[in-house]
Protein backbone atom coordinates (compact mmCIF):
# COMPACT_ATOMS: atom_id res chain seq x y z
CA UNK A 1 0.00 0.00 0.00
CA UNK A 2 1.15 3.51 -0.40
CA UNK A 3 0.05 7.02 0.81
CA UNK A 4 0.45 9.68 -1.61
CA UNK A 5 -0.19 12.67 -0.07
CA UNK A 6 -1.92 15.11 2.85
CA UNK A 7 -4.02 17.88 3.11
CA UNK A 8 -5.36 20.02 5.48
CA UNK A 9 -8.25 21.98 5.03
CA UNK A 10 -9.63 24.85 7.68
CA UNK A 11 -13.59 25.10 8.75
CA UNK A 12 -12.82 28.77 6.06
CA UNK A 13 -12.22 25.65 3.12
CA UNK A 14 -8.47 26.98 3.04
CA UNK A 15 -5.91 24.97 2.71
CA UNK A 16 -3.47 25.13 5.37
CA UNK A 17 -1.15 22.24 5.29
CA UNK A 18 0.10 20.12 2.57
CA UNK A 19 2.66 17.26 2.71
CA UNK A 20 3.71 14.44 -0.13
CA UNK A 21 5.04 10.96 -0.02
CA UNK A 22 5.12 9.31 -3.07
CA UNK A 23 3.62 11.19 -6.18
CA UNK A 24 4.85 10.61 -9.33
CA UNK A 25 2.61 13.46 -10.85
CA UNK A 26 3.19 16.95 -8.50
CA UNK A 27 1.01 19.66 -9.06
CA UNK A 28 2.88 22.80 -10.12
CA UNK A 29 3.82 25.16 -6.92
CA UNK A 30 1.08 27.92 -6.47
CA UNK A 31 1.05 31.41 -8.06
CA UNK A 32 1.77 34.05 -5.77
CA UNK A 33 -0.69 34.46 -3.14
CA UNK A 34 -2.70 31.46 -4.56
CA UNK A 35 -1.92 29.76 -1.16
CA UNK A 36 -0.99 30.96 2.38
CA UNK A 37 2.53 31.00 3.68
CA UNK A 38 2.97 27.91 5.89
CA UNK A 39 1.30 25.34 3.56
CA UNK A 40 4.21 23.33 2.03
CA UNK A 41 7.47 24.61 1.32
CA UNK A 42 7.13 22.19 -1.83
CA UNK A 43 4.68 23.95 -3.56
CA UNK A 44 4.57 27.54 -2.12
CA UNK A 45 5.78 30.14 -5.11
CA UNK A 46 9.12 31.31 -2.79
CA UNK A 47 11.69 32.81 -5.55
CA UNK A 48 14.61 31.83 -3.39
CA UNK A 49 14.26 28.57 -4.01
CA UNK A 50 14.59 28.68 -7.60
CA UNK A 51 18.08 30.58 -6.67
CA UNK A 52 19.15 27.88 -4.23
CA UNK A 53 21.67 25.45 -6.42
CA UNK A 54 19.73 21.64 -6.40
CA UNK A 55 22.47 19.76 -5.09
CA UNK A 56 22.06 21.05 -1.21
CA UNK A 57 18.72 19.38 -1.78
CA UNK A 58 19.84 16.43 -3.38
CA UNK A 59 19.26 14.63 0.17
CA UNK A 60 15.66 15.14 0.07
CA UNK A 61 15.21 12.12 -1.42
CA UNK A 62 16.04 10.00 1.51
CA UNK A 63 13.21 9.35 3.61
CA UNK A 64 15.27 9.35 6.64
CA UNK A 65 17.59 12.88 6.18
CA UNK A 66 14.09 14.96 6.25
CA UNK A 67 13.91 13.72 10.28
CA UNK A 68 17.34 14.53 10.95
CA UNK A 69 16.77 17.89 13.10
CA UNK A 70 20.07 19.68 13.70
CA UNK A 71 18.76 22.92 14.75
CA UNK A 72 16.35 22.23 17.97
CA UNK A 73 14.27 25.11 16.89
CA UNK A 74 10.69 24.97 16.27
CA UNK A 75 9.42 27.40 13.34
CA UNK A 76 6.41 27.29 14.49
CA UNK A 77 4.77 29.98 11.32
CA UNK A 78 7.48 30.06 8.32
CA UNK A 79 6.56 33.46 7.50
CA UNK A 80 10.19 34.36 7.87
CA UNK A 81 10.39 31.98 4.42
CA UNK A 82 11.54 35.07 2.26
CA UNK A 83 14.31 35.73 4.72
CA UNK A 84 15.75 32.90 5.98
CA UNK A 85 17.33 29.84 4.85
CA UNK A 86 14.70 26.66 5.08
CA UNK A 87 15.68 24.72 7.97
CA UNK A 88 16.43 21.14 7.37
CA UNK A 89 13.22 19.60 7.91
CA UNK A 90 11.57 21.69 5.78
CA UNK A 91 13.92 21.53 3.14
CA UNK A 92 11.90 21.97 -0.33
CA UNK A 93 12.38 18.93 -2.58
CA UNK A 94 14.82 19.48 -5.93
CA UNK A 95 13.19 20.26 -9.24
CA UNK A 96 11.53 17.34 -9.94
CA UNK A 97 13.59 15.59 -12.95
CA UNK A 98 10.82 14.75 -16.02
CA UNK A 99 11.95 11.50 -16.28
CA UNK A 100 10.13 10.69 -12.33
CA UNK A 101 8.19 13.40 -11.93
CA UNK A 102 5.42 15.05 -14.72
CA UNK A 103 3.48 17.33 -13.71
CA UNK A 104 -0.72 17.48 -13.27
CA UNK A 105 -1.12 20.42 -15.25
CA UNK A 106 -2.70 22.18 -12.12
CA UNK A 107 -1.16 24.84 -10.18
CA UNK A 108 -1.11 23.79 -6.12
CA UNK A 109 -3.51 25.77 -5.06
CA UNK A 110 -5.81 24.79 -8.00
CA UNK A 111 -5.78 21.19 -6.98
CA UNK A 112 -6.19 21.98 -3.68
CA UNK A 113 -9.64 23.73 -4.37
CA UNK A 114 -10.19 21.03 -6.66
CA UNK A 115 -9.82 18.96 -3.60
CA UNK A 116 -11.84 20.55 -1.58
CA UNK A 117 -14.58 21.22 -3.98
CA UNK A 118 -14.68 17.40 -4.46
CA UNK A 119 -15.25 16.54 -0.70
CA UNK A 120 -17.56 19.42 0.29
CA UNK A 121 -19.74 18.46 -2.68
CA UNK A 122 -19.54 14.46 -1.90
CA UNK A 123 -20.46 15.53 1.64
CA UNK A 124 -23.38 17.41 0.73
CA UNK A 125 -24.09 14.88 -1.74
CA UNK A 126 -23.95 11.90 1.38
CA UNK A 127 -25.30 13.79 3.46
CA UNK A 128 -28.75 14.27 0.86
CA UNK A 129 -28.87 11.05 0.00
CA UNK A 130 -29.04 9.48 3.40
CA UNK A 131 -31.05 12.19 5.01
CA UNK A 132 -28.92 12.15 8.27
CA UNK A 133 -26.03 13.96 9.18
CA UNK A 134 -23.79 10.90 7.52
CA UNK A 135 -20.22 12.07 6.84
CA UNK A 136 -18.63 11.07 3.28
CA UNK A 137 -15.50 8.46 4.27
CA UNK A 138 -13.81 7.88 1.09
CA UNK A 139 -14.02 7.38 -2.86
CA UNK A 140 -11.85 5.35 -5.08
CA UNK A 141 -10.59 5.32 -8.80
CA UNK A 142 -8.50 3.17 -10.85
CA UNK A 143 -5.19 4.90 -9.65
CA UNK A 144 -5.63 6.33 -6.18
CA UNK A 145 -8.52 6.54 -3.15
CA UNK A 146 -9.10 9.86 -1.54
CA UNK A 147 -9.95 9.43 2.28
CA UNK A 148 -11.85 12.06 4.48
CA UNK A 149 -11.72 13.05 8.28
CA UNK A 150 -13.06 15.98 9.72
CA UNK A 151 -12.65 16.95 13.16
CA UNK A 152 -15.75 18.73 15.29
CA UNK A 153 -13.96 21.98 14.82
CA UNK A 154 -13.92 21.83 11.22
CA UNK A 155 -10.45 20.74 10.06
CA UNK A 156 -10.80 18.49 7.63
CA UNK A 157 -7.82 16.18 6.86
CA UNK A 158 -7.66 14.43 3.22
CA UNK A 159 -5.31 11.77 2.41
CA UNK A 160 -4.51 10.11 -0.92
CA UNK A 161 -3.53 6.36 -1.33
CA UNK A 162 -3.29 3.83 -3.68
CA UNK A 163 -6.81 2.22 -4.42
CA UNK A 164 -6.51 -0.82 -2.80
CA UNK A 165 -6.25 0.62 0.58
CA UNK A 166 -8.48 -0.22 3.59
CA UNK A 167 -9.93 2.84 4.66
CA UNK A 168 -6.86 5.01 6.53
CA UNK A 169 -9.74 7.01 8.91
CA UNK A 170 -8.14 5.70 11.69
CA UNK A 171 -4.37 7.66 10.43
CA UNK A 172 -6.39 10.86 9.85
CA UNK A 173 -7.61 10.86 13.64
CA UNK A 174 -4.53 9.50 14.88
CA UNK A 175 -2.80 12.44 13.06
CA UNK A 176 -5.17 14.83 14.59
CA UNK A 177 -5.09 13.57 18.14
CA UNK A 178 -1.09 12.89 18.09
CA UNK A 179 0.74 15.35 15.98
CA UNK A 180 -1.81 17.65 15.12
CA UNK A 181 -2.72 18.39 18.75
CA UNK A 182 0.76 18.18 20.13
CA UNK A 183 2.22 20.50 17.67
CA UNK A 184 -0.16 22.29 16.51
CA UNK A 185 -3.26 23.12 18.54
CA UNK A 186 -0.76 23.31 21.89
CA UNK A 187 1.74 25.75 20.32
CA UNK A 188 1.07 28.91 20.94
CA UNK A 189 3.04 30.07 18.17
CA UNK A 190 0.94 28.85 15.46
CA UNK A 191 -1.84 30.97 14.65
CA UNK A 192 -4.96 28.61 13.78
CA UNK A 193 -7.92 30.28 12.24
CA UNK A 194 -6.18 33.74 11.02
CA UNK A 195 -7.17 32.61 7.48
CA UNK A 196 -3.59 34.28 6.81
CA UNK A 197 -0.99 31.51 7.78
CA UNK A 198 -1.20 28.42 7.39
CA UNK A 199 -0.50 25.43 10.26
CA UNK A 200 3.38 24.01 8.85
CA UNK A 201 6.39 23.67 11.05
CA UNK A 202 8.90 21.68 11.62
CA UNK A 203 7.82 19.30 14.35
CA UNK A 204 4.50 19.22 13.34
CA UNK A 205 5.62 18.27 9.71
CA UNK A 206 8.56 15.81 10.93
CA UNK A 207 5.97 14.01 13.26
CA UNK A 208 3.22 13.13 11.01
CA UNK A 209 6.26 12.19 8.58
CA UNK A 210 7.18 9.72 11.18
CA UNK A 211 3.50 8.39 12.03
CA UNK A 212 3.25 7.68 8.15
CA UNK A 213 6.27 6.44 7.51
CA UNK A 214 6.13 4.08 10.99
CA UNK A 215 2.74 2.75 9.32
CA UNK A 216 2.30 -0.91 8.14
CA UNK A 217 0.48 0.40 5.05
CA UNK A 218 3.45 2.44 4.12
CA UNK A 219 5.66 0.96 1.61
CA UNK B 1 -22.66 11.02 -19.65
CA UNK B 2 -25.42 9.42 -18.20
CA UNK B 3 -25.69 8.11 -14.81
CA UNK B 4 -27.56 5.19 -15.30
CA UNK B 5 -29.18 3.52 -12.33
CA UNK B 6 -29.01 4.63 -8.34
CA UNK B 7 -29.66 1.52 -6.94
CA UNK B 8 -29.78 1.13 -3.36
CA UNK B 9 -29.55 -2.25 -1.46
CA UNK B 10 -30.24 -2.65 2.59
CA UNK B 11 -29.17 -5.74 4.06
CA UNK B 12 -32.34 -5.92 5.97
CA UNK B 13 -31.20 -8.86 8.48
CA UNK B 14 -31.89 -12.05 6.09
CA UNK B 15 -30.26 -12.83 3.49
CA UNK B 16 -32.70 -11.24 1.02
CA UNK B 17 -30.64 -7.89 -0.85
CA UNK B 18 -33.42 -4.93 -0.89
CA UNK B 19 -32.47 -2.55 -3.95
CA UNK B 20 -33.71 0.78 -3.03
CA UNK B 21 -33.28 3.27 -5.83
CA UNK B 22 -32.06 3.87 -9.26
CA UNK B 23 -31.56 6.88 -11.16
CA UNK B 24 -30.34 6.63 -15.01
CA UNK B 25 -28.56 10.50 -16.02
CA UNK B 26 -28.06 11.13 -19.66
CA UNK B 27 -24.62 12.23 -21.49
CA UNK B 28 -25.04 15.85 -20.29
CA UNK B 29 -25.33 15.07 -16.61
CA UNK B 30 -29.31 15.12 -17.20
CA UNK B 31 -30.49 11.71 -14.80
CA UNK B 32 -33.25 9.64 -17.25
CA UNK B 33 -33.82 6.77 -15.23
CA UNK B 34 -34.32 6.91 -11.29
CA UNK B 35 -35.94 4.13 -9.25
CA UNK B 36 -36.01 3.73 -5.01
CA UNK B 37 -36.19 0.13 -4.49
CA UNK B 38 -36.43 0.03 -0.62
CA UNK B 39 -36.55 2.54 2.46
CA UNK B 40 -33.30 3.40 4.61
CA UNK B 41 -32.25 6.53 2.21
CA UNK B 42 -34.11 9.89 2.17
CA UNK B 43 -36.78 10.27 -0.38
CA UNK B 44 -36.47 12.89 -2.36
CA UNK B 45 -38.33 14.82 -4.94
CA UNK B 46 -37.29 14.39 -8.54
CA UNK B 47 -35.87 17.92 -8.42
CA UNK B 48 -33.25 17.31 -5.81
CA UNK B 49 -32.27 14.11 -7.76
CA UNK B 50 -31.39 15.87 -10.78
CA UNK B 51 -29.01 18.41 -9.10
CA UNK B 52 -27.25 15.10 -7.42
CA UNK B 53 -26.69 13.64 -10.59
CA UNK B 54 -25.46 16.38 -12.04
CA UNK B 55 -23.24 17.43 -9.15
CA UNK B 56 -22.24 14.16 -9.47
CA UNK B 57 -21.17 14.32 -13.64
CA UNK B 58 -18.82 16.94 -12.43
CA UNK B 59 -17.51 15.59 -9.51
CA UNK B 60 -16.34 12.43 -11.48
CA UNK B 61 -14.76 14.73 -13.67
CA UNK B 62 -12.62 16.44 -11.72
CA UNK B 63 -11.55 13.30 -9.53
CA UNK B 64 -9.64 11.70 -12.51
CA UNK B 65 -7.87 15.27 -12.72
CA UNK B 66 -6.75 15.06 -8.92
CA UNK B 67 -4.59 11.73 -9.41
CA UNK B 68 -1.35 11.62 -7.86
CA UNK B 69 0.45 8.86 -9.93
CA UNK B 70 -0.25 9.16 -13.77
CA UNK B 71 -3.87 8.86 -15.56
CA UNK B 72 -6.96 8.07 -13.50
CA UNK B 73 -10.88 6.80 -14.23
CA UNK B 74 -12.89 8.99 -12.72
CA UNK B 75 -14.60 7.85 -9.03
CA UNK B 76 -15.40 4.23 -9.25
CA UNK B 77 -16.89 3.76 -5.67
CA UNK B 78 -17.89 6.50 -3.05
CA UNK B 79 -18.53 5.49 0.22
CA UNK B 80 -20.25 7.13 2.88
CA UNK B 81 -20.44 5.41 6.41
CA UNK B 82 -23.85 3.29 5.98
CA UNK B 83 -23.79 2.96 2.23
CA UNK B 84 -21.69 2.90 -1.00
CA UNK B 85 -22.54 4.38 -4.78
CA UNK B 86 -21.41 2.45 -7.70
CA UNK B 87 -20.58 3.78 -10.77
CA UNK B 88 -19.87 2.29 -14.37
CA UNK B 89 -19.07 4.65 -16.93
CA UNK B 90 -19.31 2.76 -20.04
CA UNK B 91 -17.47 3.55 -23.27
CA UNK B 92 -20.49 6.13 -24.91
CA UNK B 93 -19.96 8.01 -21.69
CA UNK B 94 -22.91 6.69 -19.86
CA UNK B 95 -23.03 5.80 -16.23
CA UNK B 96 -25.08 3.64 -14.38
CA UNK B 97 -24.86 4.12 -10.99
CA UNK B 98 -25.66 1.99 -8.35
CA UNK B 99 -26.24 2.54 -4.59
CA UNK B 100 -25.87 -0.61 -1.97
CA UNK B 101 -25.11 -1.15 1.86
CA UNK B 102 -21.53 -1.35 2.42
CA UNK B 103 -21.49 -4.87 2.44
CA UNK B 104 -22.93 -5.80 -0.98
CA UNK B 105 -20.52 -7.75 -2.39
CA UNK B 106 -20.78 -7.35 -6.13
CA UNK B 107 -22.27 -4.22 -7.63
CA UNK B 108 -19.92 -3.89 -10.28
CA UNK B 109 -21.77 -7.39 -11.60
CA UNK B 110 -25.18 -5.90 -11.13
CA UNK B 111 -24.04 -2.83 -13.01
CA UNK B 112 -23.14 -4.80 -15.79
CA UNK B 113 -26.18 -6.88 -16.10
CA UNK B 114 -28.08 -3.49 -16.18
CA UNK B 115 -26.25 -2.56 -19.00
CA UNK B 116 -26.94 -5.18 -20.32
CA UNK B 117 -30.91 -4.91 -19.94
CA UNK B 118 -30.38 -1.13 -21.11
CA UNK B 119 -28.92 -2.05 -23.69
CA UNK B 120 -31.39 -4.58 -24.85
CA UNK B 121 -34.64 -2.71 -23.49
CA UNK B 122 -33.85 0.99 -24.08
CA UNK B 123 -30.90 0.99 -26.96
CA UNK B 124 -32.70 -1.53 -29.17
CA UNK B 125 -36.14 0.28 -29.06
CA UNK B 126 -36.76 2.51 -32.04
CA UNK B 127 -38.68 4.43 -30.39
CA UNK B 128 -36.49 5.66 -27.66
CA UNK B 129 -34.93 9.01 -28.12
CA UNK B 130 -31.48 8.88 -27.05
CA UNK B 131 -30.40 11.17 -23.91
CA UNK B 132 -34.08 11.41 -23.30
CA UNK B 133 -35.94 9.89 -20.33
CA UNK B 134 -36.44 6.21 -20.18
CA UNK B 135 -40.38 4.98 -20.66
CA UNK B 136 -40.34 1.45 -21.31
CA UNK B 137 -42.09 -1.29 -19.48
CA UNK B 138 -39.57 -3.27 -20.94
CA UNK B 139 -36.45 -1.70 -19.08
CA UNK B 140 -38.66 -1.84 -15.85
CA UNK B 141 -39.88 -4.87 -15.68
CA UNK B 142 -36.54 -6.41 -16.38
CA UNK B 143 -34.96 -4.06 -14.25
CA UNK B 144 -37.18 -5.19 -10.98
CA UNK B 145 -36.58 -9.17 -12.35
CA UNK B 146 -32.95 -8.25 -12.02
CA UNK B 147 -32.91 -6.69 -8.55
CA UNK B 148 -35.70 -9.27 -7.53
CA UNK B 149 -33.59 -12.28 -8.05
CA UNK B 150 -31.37 -10.88 -5.01
CA UNK B 151 -28.83 -9.87 -7.84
Amino acid sequence: MTIHSLYIYDRHCICVYYQDWHRTRRPKPAVEGGILPAVSQAVSPSPHLANTPGSVYSGYGSPRNTLSSNTGVVVAVNDMLAQAPPTPLLQAPPSPSPATLTSTGLAFDEEAKLVYGVILSLRNMVKKLSGRDEQFVNYRTSAYKLHVYESVSGYKFVMLSNPEAESLRFILRQIYIGPFLEYVVRNPLVQMDSREYGIDNEYFRASIDRLVRGLSVFP
Amino acid sequence: MAIFGLWVRTFSGSPVWVLKAIKVINKAGGLVFQRNFADGLAQLTSNEYLVLAGTLHGIHAITSRLSPMGSSSGAQVIEGESFKMTILLTATATKFVLLTSLAEPNPDNTLQKVYEIYSDAVMKNPFHTPEMPIRSEGFDARITALIGSGQ
